[in-house]
């Protein structure tokens, strides 16, 4: 065995320092009169927060005054895939595949703004059909989206009267929803159903009225689902006034989605630079915004937002419904290949803002797929709106940013 | 398929059969015909021509195959050169590696490979989750009939 593993040997200062450098100072300190073979024998294995089995968890490293605290930065990258350039080597029904991953909850989003980028860039005509199943599709993902940040409460919460039928009704009507989607995709998470052109296959004979059905029986737990943030007095009490973010922090962190708009930035890509079917959905839409900035405001957006998007995905079944006989996907060549160029295509996520820079020299897969996502922006205003807040106020402010670390990490 | 990992609490069925019980939270009968459970390979189907394997995006489909004569036709004899045609040695997929996105399914000319919807088959054994061809062949039987498609689309 290596002697360094044995603990044969005592480790020079300089390496104690470099261990200490690289856990940031955070190992615990050798039990004294334990630094002897029995302790160190064997291999050591660390289950710390780079292991795959704590996937989807956030580092924190803060500085403390009593519980008040002084400093904060969140240590990122330990899910990093380097999915940019693995797009660079797959074509672009291959890079749909792992698009959809980075962000578990909104992936039929990330399939979208691959496909439109490529779109745009190829000059392809979507029928009209499978524009407005992609619209139905892409808001009951937000649906399943928002219902996840609305159906998990610590402990201490979660416990209340009135709390835990919340959650159980968020989880129900997810569970009606992701039925839908897992009827005409396959699949309940990664629904892959997104091609260049259009979608993967027809729709299911009488779809659209059952997911119609699945968003009323949604509707009908949203009184339900909405108690903790509209009358649990603990809820409120921890999330207001905590976790301020101010709008000019939105435009420096470059914060988007539910998290800006409930400091009263008025900003909805579905309303400033309608895609898909929204320009005919207008009249349904409407962009909620809040004026604290707290953890409670973003709450009361993301419910606002669970609202409109229940009526937003209602409008496009109808549409899809009237819609006269048509093709669901563009004929294509069996090998396609993006002309020579360049596009950015943004798109109104679940979390906030998805970008996707494209370029392309002509071949079957990018030159280059830059990503844009909501979570790593929104992240980022933690070392500020940290600073000051109590220890306790780590759990309402985290619960409330909505990020998902994949999409973070990428 | 890998050995067996003892089992301190004995009793466990053979790998490949689903070692963890899954029928007291669903049943593959209540999930809708086009559910991604597992790939099924109906191989009198297949050619060997390897096109889901160069498709998959993460390359967890193993096919080997060797070249065999095709019995000429005894009227034709003397006429046109002998023809050979792919023999399937091995074809098997890693289900954990797979990531279950289905390419291999859409790409294939031959309706070789189809979806069906069980998802319980579980392993202790990391290996176990390489089925071989006869285990896929087995799946074939659990595929469900495609849909009824609404009458509004008009294909692609």
């Amino acid at each position: 065995m290596v002697g360094w593993l044995s603990g044969a040997r005592k480790p020079s200062p300089v390496a104690e320092r470099r261990a200490e450098a690289v856990t940031g100072g955070w190992a615990a300190p050798r039990p004294p009169g334990r630094a002897g073979a029995a302790h160190d024998a064997g291999i050591l294995i660390d289950l710390g927060e780079a292991h795959p089995s704590g996937h989807g968890m956030l580092r924190l490293r803060l500085r403390l005054e009593a519980d008040r605290i002084t400093y904060a930065e969140p240590v990122i990258g330990f899910m990093h895939r380097g999915a940019e350039k693995l797009f660079e080597v797959r074509d672009f029904r291959q890079i749909i595949m792992l698009a959809n991953r980075h962000d578990w909850l909104g992936a039929f989003t990330s399939e979208l703004g691959v496909a439109l980028a490529a779109e745009r860039l190829a000059g392809i005509d979507v029928p009209v059909r499978a524009v407005w199943a992609r619209t139905l599709l892409a808001e009951l993902n937000r649906i399943l989206s928002h219902l996840a940040f609305l159906s998990s409460y610590p402990p201490e919460i979660a416990g209340r009267p009135g709390v835990t039928d919340a959650a159980r009704s968020a989880f129900t009507a997810r569970e009606t929803i992701q039925a839908a989607m897992e009827e005409i995709s396959g699949g309940r998470m990664h629904y892959m159903f997104t091609r260049i052109g259009g979608i993967k296959e027809d729709i299911p004979a009488g779809w659209a009225g059952r997911a119609q059905a699945a968003v009323a029986s949604v509707r009908s737990h949203l009184p339900a689902i909405g108690t903790v943030v509209r009358e649990d007095a603990v809820f409120r009490e921890r999330t207001s006034g905590t976790g301020a973010i101010s709008a000019g922090q939105v435009s420096q962190f470059g914060i988007s989605g539910p998290a800006a708009r409930a400091s009263g930035v008025d900003f909805d890509l579905r309303r400033d630079e309608p895609y898909l079917a929204y320009p005919d959905l207008a009249g349904t839409l409407r962009v909620v915004t809040g004026s604290r900035g707290d953890c409670l405001a973003r709450f009361e957006c993301l419910l606002g937002q669970l609202e409109v998007s229940l009526d937003l995905a209602d409008a496009a079944a109808t549409g899809l419904a009237r819609l006269p006989h048509g093709p669901v996907a563009a004929r294509l060549p069996k090998v396609l290949k993006v002309p020579e160029g360049e596009v950015y295509v943004w798109i109104e996520g679940p979390l906030g803002l998805n970008g996707y820079y494209l370029v392309s020299r002509g071949g079957k897969t990018p030159w280059r797929l830059k990503l844009r996502t909501a979570s790593f922006s929104n992240l980022q205003v933690l070392t500020e709106i940290l600073v000051g807040a109590r220890v306790s106020e780590l759990v309402p402010i985290l619960g409330s940013l909505f990020f998902v670390v994949g999409d973070v990490d990428r | 398929m890998g050995a067996p990992v003892s089992d301190p609490g004995g009793g466990l069925p053979a790998p490949g059969h689903g070692v963890y019980d899954d029928s007291q939270w669903a049943s593959t009968g209540d999930l809708p015909p086009r559910s991604r459970g597992v790939i099924a390979l109906l191989e009198e189907n297949c050619t060997a021509c390897m096109l889901c394997a160069r498709e998959c995006p993460d390359w967890c489909i193993y096919i080997s195959s060797h070249k065999e004569p095709v019995p000429t036709e005894p009227s034709g004899a003397g006429r046109g050169r002998p023809r050979v045609r792919n023999a399937l040695d091995r074809f098997a997929i890693d289900f954990s590696l797979c990531m279950y996105c289905g390419i291999c399914v859409e790409v294939c000319p031959y309706d070789a490979l189809f979806w069906a919807p069980d998802f319980s088959y579980a392993e202790r054994d990391i290996a176990g989750l390489t089925h071989e061809r006869a285990q896929l062949r087995e799946w074939v039987g659990t595929v469900p009939p495609p849909p009824a498609i609404d009458p509004g689309t008009g294909g692609r």
